[in-house]
């Protein structure tokens, strides 16, 4: 968490980007049909569509960040709603890992966030993208997209 | 070569009293010197320790040799944490040969909590190996590889016991397996809990070990209530007794201590009244001066 | 298995940082299982080395492959073309695989990116817990399958010492006391008293005490 801060710090943009943000999202069906409905704001949005948010390997979510993400963004369904049992909760046991990979190189784990969704809450997604857009405003962009 | 002190006192059945020194962190002799002369006529042994708590000191052997010019007796406690079989036995020869005739077999503290918290540890044998050891070099002239001794180290063998480790009903098994081994006596871990001893005595003299081991209790008089909350609490193997604990905070702290002797005083006469008890082991590190006191006061002086 | 921990990715930069192309090779068997040098570990770190690389403006050229088992001739043959591109080859194997692939390719650098901690199992999803120390010559059944000279911080053939507490090591108290176990187990199947008898000490010339081991198999020799 200290190495969140830090980071936080020093990438501190606060003036207006350069370019739009880019924003990876996986999501698993159930919990977000498609990203579609995302698309329209000031930002780019990349959509990794999988039939459960367990298949997202470590190296997926850090391979969007080689691609050129500055944030990335995993949506799963509620704790207990998993049309899997247990994928949520091991996508966010991979999340927790790769943040700390994210903080150990400098990019900042706080540019990789998990939020649970209940199916077919587009709105709860918008504003997950837009609090995200928000804060990438304070981040400033990745530095290694 | 005649027998130690020790040994004689607990042959003609008297209760022993032995304490303790710790060697000095450095090459400084009159350190122990210091400390042993303390203790000089008021026991029958001064067990000293082998790098105790894994924290580099002056050897044991050593120190134990400067008692013996002294006049006085060592028990030399011996680890196998840090040496092999081949360097055990030949400190073992050097040893009485330097005219020690005592020595406690142990395993030793773990060296993570010492000074050297990297060290390599060694166990080749452990502590009931080498009470073996030793008794084969004595009562059969031989070492390990069953090589003949030109002059057999005749040492009274003693081992520890903790009675308040666990698995509680295996521990008095264990002392009996110390006992097929060869051991001549036992120094126990301090006593805090009585009932937990007298159920352990009482185990030992069933199992009919009393009649063939000398078992000496462990004592440490407590110095402050945040001592006695400190072992109970952080160190491994020791009870005390929540009312105890009470007890000590419940005198100003400047009586705490003449309060902790006091307990062991009581302490030390229940163990007298335990059947089958030879003999009690004071531990007072770094407060040696006590010793004398304490002898005194539990109706132990003159030594025999 | 043999269990080990993949080292820390600061230790790892800075060992490849003076390569401008490297492979990270993995081992598909052991360390697989224990999340240190399989697949998707190496997936991995390549995928952090290369970003790292980046945010210091560097670039890296990683190649990523998986053999089946380092520590066998037959499969590291198959990372000869790679290695063949590279100066650097980051082992994700045990000791025993990384030295294979040092003295198959002699040529590479090798760096091994593993710390080989231990024979164990896989006690519970995530939990890997050491069990033997290959002494070379079993004698766990004097302990009611329990092995002292692995599991104990001591190694006491006569255990336990006067640390062993609420059945946990006096070393860590996060451990099992190997002798509660062993004596639990004894208490439990009536053998307390086997348990009783002396066990003399140990002939370590079978262990690494001896020197390096072989094991032999002129029958399997061709
Ligand atoms: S006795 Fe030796 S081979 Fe058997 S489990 Fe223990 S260390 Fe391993
Ligand atoms: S507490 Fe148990 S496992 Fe630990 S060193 Fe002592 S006997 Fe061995």
């Amino acid at each position: 968490m200290v190495m969140e801060k830090v980071h936080r710090m020093s990438n501190k943009g606060g003036a207006a980007h350069t370019r739009k943000p880019r924003i990876t999202v996986f999501h698993c069906f159930t919990a977000l049909e498609d990203t579609a409905s995302l698309e329209g704001g000031d930002y780019e949005i990349q959509g990794i569509k999988m039939p459960c948010s367990s298949i997202s390997r470590e190296v997926f979510l850090l391979r969007a960040f080689e691609a050129g993400a500055d944030a990335v963004v995993v949506l799963v369904c509620p704790v207990n709603s998993c049309r899997y049992v247990q994928g949520n909760i091991r996508t966010e046991k991979r999340v927790t890992r790769v943040k700390k990979i994210l903080d150990e190189i400098g990019i900042g784990g706080h540019r990789l966030n998990m939020f649970n969704i209940v199916q077919g809450d587009e709105a709860a997604a918008r504003r997950i993208i837009e609090q995200t857009v928000a804060e990438l405003g304070e981040w400033g962009l990745s530095a290694a997209a | 070569m005649s027998r130690g002190k020790l040994e004689q006192t607990l042959g003609e059945g008297k209760f022993a009293v032995t304490a303790e020194v710790g060697p000095p962190r450095g090459a400084n002799a009159e350190v122990i010197l210091k400390k042993a002369a303390l203790l000089k006529g008021c026991v029958d042994a001064v067990n000293v320790t082998d790098n105790q708590t894994a924290i580099v000191r002056m050897s044991s052997i050593s120190a134990c040799a400067h008692l013996v010019q002294l006049g006085m007796e060592p028990v030399m406690q011996m680890v196998t944490r840090d040496r092999n079989r081949i360097a055990l036995q030949s400190d073992i020869m050097g040893a009485y040969s330097l005219g020690i005739r005592n020595m406690l077999c142990l395993s030793g503290d773990h060296q993570t909590f010492g000074s050297e918290p990297g060290a390599m540890n060694v166990h080749d044998i452990d502590s009931v190996h080498l009470i073996h050891t030793v008794k084969t070099m004595r009562d059969e002239g031989r070492d390990m590889s069953g090589y003949e001794l030109n002059v057999a180290p005749r040492m009274f063998i003693g081992a520890a016991e903790n009675p308040f480790a666990d698995p509680f009903e295996y521990r008095v098994i264990r002392l009996a397996k110390k006992v097929a081994a060869g051991v001549d006596f036992i120094q126990t871990q301090c006593v805090y809990d009585m009932a937990r001893f007298k159920e352990w005595m009482k185990q030992a003299r069933d199992r009919g070990l009393t009649e063939k081991v000398y078992i000496l209790a462990g004592v440490t008089p407590l110095k402050s209530a945040r001592m006695a909350k400190y072992m109970a609490a952080k160190v491994a193997g020791i009870t005390i007794p929540e009312q105890m604990i009470t007890r000590m905070e419940g005198v100003a702290k400047e009586h705490a201590a003449a309060e902790g002797i006091k307990i062991c005083l009581e302490t030390i006469q229940e163990l007298r009244e335990i059947p089958g008890l030879s003999g009690i082991h004071i531990m007072a590190i770094e407060w040696e001066e006590k010793v004398a006191e304490i002898v005194k006061a539990a109706g132990l002086f003159p030594r025999p | 298995m043999i269990v080990g921990e993949q080292k820390p990715l600061e230790e790892i930069k800075a060992k490849v940082s003076g390569y401008s192309r490297i492979l990270i090779l993995g081992c598909g068997t052991c360390v697989k299982t224990c999340f240190a040098g399989g697949e998707d570990e190496v997936a991995t770190l390549a995928s952090a080395l290369r970003l790292s690389f980046k945010l210091e403006g560097r670039t890296i050229q990683i190649e990523e492959q998986t053999v089946e088992r380092q520590c066998e001739d037959e499969f590291i043959k198959e990372a000869a073309t790679n290695i063949a591109e590279v100066k650097a080859v980051v082992s994700l194997a045990c000791g025993a695989g990384v030295q294979m692939v040092a003295s198959r390719f002699p040529q590479v650098t090798l760096l091994p990116g593993v710390n080989t901690t231990f024979i164990g199992i896989l006690e519970k999803a995530g939990l890997f817990t050491e069990k033997c120390l290959g002494c070379g010559n079993c004698i766990v059944d004097l302990f009611g399958g329990i092995c002292p000279i692995g599991r104990c911080a001591k190694r006491l053939f006569h255990g336990p010492c006067g640390g062993s507490s609420k059945g946990k090591c006096e070393v860590n108290p996060d451990t099992d006391c190997a002798w509660q176990l062993i004596v639990d187990h004894a208490a439990a199947t009536g053998q307390l008293d086997k348990l009783a008898e002396y066990v003399p000490p140990k002939d370590w010339r079978t262990s690494q005490a001896g020197g390096p081991r072989k094991v032999h198999r002129e029958d399997h020799e061709i």
